[in-house]
């Protein structure tokens, strides 16, 4: 379990990290490394080139913006995990971090290293999936944005440009009166999931439910958005909530492996997704009858 | 309620092995290094099956650092096979595959480099030219005439198979008003250390000796290395001051072992192999049992059980192994803690193409224990009848010991009810009912699981014989020699490694007991193998039994000869005189220092009495107690001590997660006298966190292509604290009449029961549906597709 030879870079600018991984096809760019380090040792990532983006300081900027928290993709998970920001506008995020893997392993690993690797299971992914998050990349020394609920594509696949670095995750601020909802399933504390659920309900006075988001990961190849927009505008009672998952799990695809069946994958994603948007509802109820 | 019988025995007392532990100090085959030191990386076979017809390494040679290539055929004309035990000497083992590879993972050839990396980097250049050939995963399969054999010169896939009758096995089933059938099956799994196995050899062909150092917990190991090297046996020197990081039976790479001493005999250079993760779960050549059971059991209306007849098939892997002989300890206790009057047992062991078995934990008596333990479940299911009761009215009663059991051994002592009652109250048991009905009327599963059994311990390899009319041993002794320096220091030799078990706080507690003396100011070292005494190696529960007795008798011997002295000294009768606390003293006030002894004894041989040679050393060789004879009638004494376990817990899930939370555990532990209790607690802990893995996580399962998916700990899951709740130990001490101090093994203890509890608490939770779990692990994937099937 000893990588493949490869060389070593440390950039410290973006357009630095650029040149480098347009110089080099078989480039790849080092986050936290909770994944690749594995898999190089493993020799299943075989890069002649790795570069560590750790020590470029606009990748660990936090910024709030009049409508959106712009997170750097080298902020730790650990940090966004205790963020102000992301406890305030971001709950939704804020439920999922604590799910991701160990404290030890979101002390390295990165929020946008976790989006880039684009593991099927991943929470992050799911609730960027989920929010339609916008994912900056910078390619060519231009930056180019990408609609999170359509960038995941298959297992560790996404529609990144190849020769592009990513820079942030841009997630709308949720509105003042939301709900949301996450949950997930695996074998022991912080494994991979075999199904999660992640789920927001925006509200606004005068208008009631103004948007209803819900996603579930680990059940197929990438974090899958499921529509329930027919919901916004009832009273969200169990059943309804219910059928609509129901109707909205036929069309999903799911995967089977030795820890758990495809069955198995979708029963439990129907339930984790019903129990999250529930969880949603009965967060705005609570906020409504304070 | 205990009495203060012991000044060190039995108290609280840190094992000193901890604070190098703890420091990071502790001295693992990883910190060892030599100069000129190279490097060997194993080619792994991707097929399970396949003729090799070629190797081209010359791409591999042409690498800059890379010194040698090793292939089977170069090791196997080089080398003996590999030492199996049974008489099957058509099953060949040798440390690289020769001629054809027979599991996927089995090392092809080895590398050798100046580096790990280098070595690894080399394997990707070497082409092996393999024909993939029909290869056989499953036991059953295995068995039939139509398969294939594994190892064709062998003829079969057979590599044992004995049927034994014990007892009036048709006359009870006759006798019995019911009798049922079930199958259960043990899943492959293992102990998995977090250190894997390594070893370094080095050859001095001026001294023509090989220095051996190793991660390793093996009996014979110097005399294996010799045998396969054809190296006399004072060539082979082990250092036994190697710390070794986990290991509960699988730390025996004989194979790395003779594969690195051939390489530094070959080179002269030191070699140094030490399993990666990949290598140690793929082909180091450690996992334990995988087992299918059948039973039938034959019962009355009144819940007593008569008869059982179990069908045990193993599925051994490649080669021959261990495995086999795990079939073999669990007749030592085939009843159980129960009152059987009669069994048959069918034990068979077939090659397959998966890797090769070791000793783990309980060397077969885990799986046989949840057989039975789930056998006794099936009948109190059948009869309508509770679980616990169905058991307290079978157990053995306390004024039945020694009890004689079917298949020969006696078990020496305990009162398994009292245990039960102490841990029905721990537990509170019927606030324990009351909280699963509690959970179940909230709309989860809820289960109870019970488990009663029993750790054979300290044993004479009996199965050897019983197994094997060829293999003539009867004895399993172990060694321990105490010295009295001229300044008065004591200082014992153990001879052979540790993998955690705290040999040191054994021996310097029990010579400390013994002698009176503070454990603390005994020092324990490790001799290398030539300059050992004859010993085991601490597997079976042995040491405190074996290794805690040659040091107590050791410490007699010394104690006599101090008395001796004394005597002469002072001039009046032994019984005159009493020993306490390293001085000797006289009825009529004299007191014989232990510094004046210590001064006589290594300077003044001339008040010595006559004859008695001068110094203060002892030492003893212990046979096994009870162990002294070979199998009569396929029956045999096979262990001396008998530690009792029983097990309770609680156990939730949601119907549609199947996620099992574990909400309390109460465990009853009797293993006689206990000589350190926070090793002993600590080996129960762990014990029934294994089991709970062996329960529902733990499995090297293979695909339909004999490739193994749990190659690391991404798919072989592991229980970790989130997973393994805070467990009660409830502790009772029935002492064996067979040991210097009553102690009995602990080194199993949990592991032997907890599998069958928890499997037993998730059929309990599930029992109104109609299911049962009939396969180890149980994954919680698998719990809710069968809620769902019987439910939707």
């Amino acid at each position: 379990m000893k990588p493949v030879r490869f060389d070593y870079k440390r950039p410290t600018t973006i357009e630095e990290a650029c040149g480098l991984l347009a110089s080099d096809d078989n480039a790849r760019i080092l986050a936290g490394g909770q994944s690749l380090i594995p898999m190089l040792s493993m020799r299943l990532s075989r890069p002649s080139l790795l570069i560590d983006i750790a020590h470029i300081p606009e990748l660990t900027a936090f910024v709030e913006t009049e409508t959106h928290i712009e997170i750097g993709t080298m902020v730790r998970q650990a940090v966004a995990q205790k963020s102000k920001l992301v406890k305030t506008h971001i709950p939704l995020l804020a439920k999922a971090l604590g799910h991701v893997g160990h404290p030890p392993t979101r002390a390295r690993g990165t929020v946008g290293g976790s989006v880039a690797h684009a593991d099927p299971s991943a929470e992050i992914a799911l609730v960027a999936a989920t929010l339609g998050a916008e994912i900056t990349y910078r390619v060519d020394g231009a930056d180019e944005i990408f609609d999170a609920s359509n960038f995941f594509i298959g297992p560790m696949l996404t529609i990144a440009p190849p020769t592009g670095c990513l820079t942030q995750l841009s997630f709308a601020k949720a509105p003042a009166v939301c709900g949301t909802g996450f949950h997930e399933v695996a074998p022991r504390k912080s494994d991979y999931a075999l199904a999660s659920a992640a789920a927001q309900i925006n509200f606004a006075a005068g208008s009631g439910v103004t948007s209803i988001h819900l996603g579930i990961g680990s059940v197929g190849d990438f974090p899958e958005r499921l529509d329930v927009d027919q919901l916004c505008g009832t009273p969200l009672d169990d059943a309804a909530i219910a059928d609509a998952i129901h109707a909205a799990m036929q069309v999903v695809e799911t995967v089977e492996d030795l820890h758990a069946t495809a069955a198995y994958r979708k029963r439990v994603a129907t339930e984790l997704a019903i129990r999250a948007l529930r969880d949603a509802r009965d967060e705005i109820s609570k906020d409504l009858n304070q | 309620m205990t009495e203060q019988k012991y000044k060190f025995l039995s108290t609280p007392r840190r094992p000193v092995e901890d604070r190098r532990f703890v420091a990071g100090r502790g001295k693992f085959i990883a910190d060892f290094d030599r100069p000129n030191m190279l490097h060997v990386a194993p080619l792994a076979s991707h097929y399970a099956a396949a003729a090799i017809n070629g190797i081209d390494a010359s791409a591999a040679l042409a690498m800059p650092g890379v010194v040698d290539v090793i292939t089977g055929a170069e090791l196997a004309a080089a080398v003996q096979p590999l030492m199996n035990g049974l008489n099957t000497p058509n099953v060949r083992r040798f440390p690289l595959a020769v001629d054809r590879v027979r599991y996927a993972g089995e090392w092809v050839c080895a590398v050798v480099a100046e580096s790990r990396a280098l070595a690894e980097d080399a394997l990707e250049k070497i082409i092996v030219d393999a024909t993939p050939q029909p290869f056989i995963l499953d036991a059953e399969t295995a068995l039939l005439d139509t398969s294939a054999p594994v190892h064709p010169e062998h003829g079969s896939n057979l590599l044992l198979d004995r049927k034994f009758v014990w007892g009036p096995v048709d006359d009870d089933f006759d006798a019995a008003a019911y009798s049922l059938s079930f199958s259960v099956t043990w899943g492959r799994n293992s102990t998995v250390p977090i250190e894997t196995f390594g070893v370094l050899a080095e050859w001095n062909g001026w001294d023509q000796m090989l220095d051996i150092w190793a991660s390793i917990q093996m009996p014979k190991y110097a005399d294996q290395i010799a045998r396969s090297l054809d190296l006399p046996g004072n060539a082979i020197r082990v250092h036994y001051d190697v710390d070794v990081g986990g290991s509960y039976g699988v730390k025996r790479g004989i194979k790395h072992s003779v594969l690195v001493g051939y390489i530094a005999r070959k080179l002269g250079c030191p070699v140094r192999l030490i399993e990666d993760r990949l290598e140690n779960m793929r082909a180091g050549d450690a996992h334990g049992p995988e087992r299918k059971f059948d039973i039938t059991i034959a019962f009355d209306q009144d819940g007593t059980v008569r008869s059982m007849k179990m069908r045990a098939l193993d599925n051994a892997g490649a080669y021959a192994g261990r495995a086999p002989f795990q079939l073999g300890k669990p007749i030592s206790a085939i009843v159980g803690p129960y009152q059987i009057n009669s069994v048959a047992y069918h034990a068979l062991s077939v090659t397959t193409n998966k890797t090769v078995q070791e000793a783990v934990r309980g060397f077969g008596q885990a799986p046989t224990n949840y057989a039975i333990e789930t056998a006794m479940d099936r009948v109190a299911e059948y009869l309508g009848m509770d679980r616990l009761a169905l058991r307290q009215k079978n157990l053995i009663r306390k004024d039945q010991f020694p009890y004689l059991i079917p298949s020969g051994s006696y078990y020496d002592s305990g009162d398994y009810h009292a245990v039960i009652d102490k841990v029905l109250t721990a537990a509170d048991y019927p606030a324990m009912l009351a909280e699963r009905d509690r959970l179940r009327d909230a709309g989860m599963m809820a289960g109870i699981g019970i488990a009663a059994c029993l750790e054979p311990s300290g044993g004479n390899s009996s199965f050897e014989p019983l197994l094997n009319q060829s293999n003539q041993t009867s004895t399993w002794m172990e060694s321990c020699q105490v010295n009295i320096d001229a300044l008065g220091m004591v200082t014992a030799r153990i001879h052979t490694t540790s993998s955690g078990q705290g040999h040191e706080t054994l021996v310097s507690t029990i010579l400390g007991e013994v002698m009176q003396i503070d454990p603390e100011l005994i020092r324990i070292t490790r001799p290398n193998s030539l300059e050992s005494l004859p010993g085991n190696s601490p597997v079976g529960s042995r040491m405190a039994i074996m290794l805690g007795g040659a040091a107590a008798r050791a410490g007699e011997k010394l104690k006599a000869k101090i008395m001796a002295i004394a005597v002469h000294r002072l001039g009046v009768a032994i019984d005159q005189l009493r020993y306490e606390g390293g001085d000797v003293l006289a009825n009529d006030g004299r007191r014989f220092t232990w510094d004046e002894m210590v001064e006589l004894a290594h300077r003044q041989y001339h008040n010595l009495p006559d004859g008695m040679d001068p110094g203060l050393a002892s030492f003893d060789i212990m046979q096994v107690p009870t162990g002294d004879a070979l199998p009569v009638d396929h029956k045999v004494q096979m262990y001396p001590c008998y530690s009792f376990e029983f097990h309770l817990l609680l156990v939730s899930f949601d119907p549609i997660i199947g996620r099992p939370d574990i909400h309390s555990y109460v465990i009853g532990h009797d293993c006689g006298t206990v000589i350190n209790p926070a090793i002993v607690s600590g080996m129960t802990y762990g014990g029934i966190a294994h089991g709970i893995g062996a329960a529902l996580f733990e499995e090297f399962a293979y695909d339909t292509n004999g490739q193994l998916l749990t190659q690391s700990f991404l798919d072989y899951l592991m229980p970790s604290s989130h997973e393994v709740p805070a467990i009660q130990i409830v502790k009772h001490c029935t002492p064996s009449p067979h040991t210097v101090f009553g102690q009995k093994g602990s080194g199993e203890s949990g592991y032997l029961g907890a599998p069958a509890a928890v499997s037993g608490a998730i059929n309990d939770a599930v029992s109104g549906l109609g299911i049962h779990f009939e396969k180890l692990p149980i994954r919680m994937s698998t719990i809710s597709d069968a809620i769902a099937a019987k439910t939707s």
